[in-house]
Order: C-alpha cells, then sequence, then structure tokens
C-alpha cells in the first residue's frame, strides 16, 4: 500500500481532525462529569456505597480519586497533553463502570435508599440499559482516540 | 515498560496527588474513611460528624415507640409527600426535605421551639432527616433528635402505622 499517495495524505488529515473532535467531546464530557462529583465528594461517596460491590473502607477513597481521574485524563484530552495515555486511562474506567453496572443489573440490585439526595443517581440506576449503552458508545470513542496512528492535530506532548 | 505504561503512571499520579491535596483543602472536602456500616449507625462519608450525631439519635424503634407513647413529642416525616401518604408513624407530621423552604414558615406557626421533635426518612441509608434535624436546629428549635431507623425500623417492629 502506497502511504505517500495524495489520496492517503488527505485521508490521514480528515483522521488528524477527526481525532481532534473525538478527544474534544470525550476529554470535554468527563471535565463536565466530574465537576458535581468533586463539589459534593460525599453524595458521590453515597452512590459508589449504593453499588454494593466495593470494600467499606475503600468507599471514600474511590470517591476522592475517580473525579480527579476524570479530570486529569479529560483535561490532557481536551489540551493534547499525552492523550494516548489519557483515552488509555478513560477506557479503562469506562470498562470499569460497565462491568459495575452489568453486574448490578445481572443480579438485580438497585440502591434505593428512599432519599431525597440521591434521588437522581437512583434514577440513572433504573435504567442500566441506558447506562450501558452510553458507556459503550464512550468506550468506543476513548478507543478510537488510544489506537489512533495519524498526525494528530493541536498536540502539546505525543503520549 | 511501554512508553503509553508510563504516561497512565504519570497521569494517575498526578489525578491522585490533585485529589487528595483538593480533598484536603476544600470546605466539601471528606474524611479518607466514611462510616458505611449499618449496623453502627447511619451510613456516612463523614465518620467524624457521625459520632457527633450519635448524642442527637434515637438507636432503636422501641426507644422511639416509648417516645411516641408518652405523647410530648412531635414526629416530623422527612420523606416525600407520596411515601408519608402511603404510611407514616400515628401523629407525625409530613415536612418533606425537598419542599422544606416552601413549608418550614407553616411549620413554624405551628410548632413552638420548646416542643421536642423527632424526625425521620428512610431508615439507615437516608440522611434526610439529619438533614431537617439540622435546619430546624438552625431555626431555633432546641429539643430535636433523629429516629434513625426510620419508617422502615417502625414498620419492621410491627407497630401501628397511619395513612391518608
Amino acid at each position: 500500500m502506497d502511504t505517500l499517495s495524495p489520496g492517503n495524505s488527505a485521508n490521514w488529515h480528515a483522521n488528524g481532525w477527526l481525532d481532534l473532535g473525538l478527544r474534544w467531546l470525550l476529554g470535554g464530557l468527563f471535565v463536565m462529569a466530574s465537576a458535581h462529583k468533586i463539589m459534593d465528594p460525599a453524595a458521590f461517596a453515597k452512590i459508589v456505597y449504593g453499588y454494593d460491590l466495593f470494600p467499606l473502607a475503600a468507599i471514600n477513597l474511590i470517591a476522592i480519586i475517580v473525579p480527579f481521574i476524570e479530570l486529569t485524563a479529560g483535561l490532557a484530552l481536551l489540551s493534547g497533553v499525552y492523550p494516548r495515555a489519557a483515552a488509555v486511562m478513560l477506557c479503562g474506567l469506562l470498562l470499569t463502570f460497565i462491568m459495575v453496572i452489568g453486574i448490578n443489573a445481572l443480579r438485580g440490585h438497585v440502591f434505593d435508599c428512599g432519599c431525597f439526595a440521591t434521588s437522581e443517581a437512583a434514577l440513572w440506576q433504573n435504567h442500566p440499559g441506558l447506562m450501558l449503552g452510553r458507556n459503550a458508545a464512550l468506550l468506543l470513542i476513548g478507543w478510537r482516540v488510544a489506537v489512533f496512528r495519524g498526525r494528530r492535530r493541536l498536540l502539546v506532548c505525543a503520549g | 515498560m511501554p512508553d503509553v505504561i508510563k504516561k497512565v503512571v504519570f497521569l494517575l499520579s498526578a489525578a491522585i496527588g490533585l485529589a487528595l491535596l483538593v480533598n484536603g483543602l476544600s470546605p466539601h472536602g471528606i474524611p479518607l474513611m466514611g462510616q458505611w456500616d449499618t449496623r453502627q449507625g447511619v451510613v456516612t462519608a463523614d465518620a467524624a460528624a457521625a459520632a457527633l450525631w450519635m448524642d442527637f439519635e434515637i438507636p432503636d424503634p422501641a426507644a422511639a415507640k416509648q417516645i411516641l407513647d408518652a405523647g410530648d413529642a412531635l414526629f416530623v416525616d422527612v420523606r416525600s409527600r407520596e411515601m408519608y401518604l402511603e404510611g407514616h408513624i400515628p401523629g407525625a407530621v409530613s415536612l418533606p426535605l425537598e419542599e422544606f423552604d416552601d413549608r418550614v414558615e407553616a411549620f413554624a406557626r405551628e410548632v413552638s421551639p420548646e416542643r421536642p421533635i423527632v424526625t425521620y426518612c428512610s431508615g439507615r441509608l437516608c440522611q434526610d432527616s439529619h438533614t431537617v434535624a439540622m435546619l430546624l436546629m438552625e431555626r431555633g428549635y432546641e429539643n430535636v433528635v433523629v429516629f434513625i431507623d426510620g419508617y422502615p425500623g417502625w414498620t419492621d417492629n410491627g407497630y401501628p402505622v397511619a395513612r391518608q
């Protein structure tokens, strides 16, 4: 295959801009998703507890650290710093989310504390199919950014 | 080690460092360990705050029943209006957390600050009764306690309920 032909070079060009669009989409979504968890870690900790899959001693640490993994990876994708590594991190997180939601859907576990503060989260948990579909779509985008081998646009640090 | 793994480790380290720093400095920060054992009390990310609340909590349904039977205290159901209508502790009034701001003025006109108050919600997974107890204390109610087992604890003991 002649990778230096004009057709292929135009293709790489297009892919580079598509890669940038996907990076910004994924990065922006994760930065936004991290914001309210960072503002209210106690509420997020209760959601983590509600999944009933994590050691009780680890719940606060998960609630403190996971939003900052989302924020750091999201900002890295937006700014073009180590986009491949950031996409790999988010793929790891998304796979974890998919496993957690999948396990709870299979065993029919829905967390209902009967309370006002976490009712929004409980609403989402009542639609595991929607959550799985959303996370699978984001995983595809993350995978596409992670395996992209063309010339990235607006790149600050490669990797 | 592959290059991408090194960079993942770098970004992860930055995220963890930033998380601990911001959590330590933020007024919304939480301790590294929470209170997530329902046998110990209401679950919460803030174990220290949970310990402070212990003096203001009714620890079991039998004690709540005694207080109700004594007749002095006003029980306040802070769950949603729908849940209250489906069933509540006899004599309890409805003051849902989500409607607190709209309804507290009417509540304050009816209930004097000296009246003993017992708040409850949906049990040990729910902190709404603590939130309303704190809001009532801030409004000058002097004698507020929380029945932490809430409505599920009440019905599990077979105590009578009211519906309307």
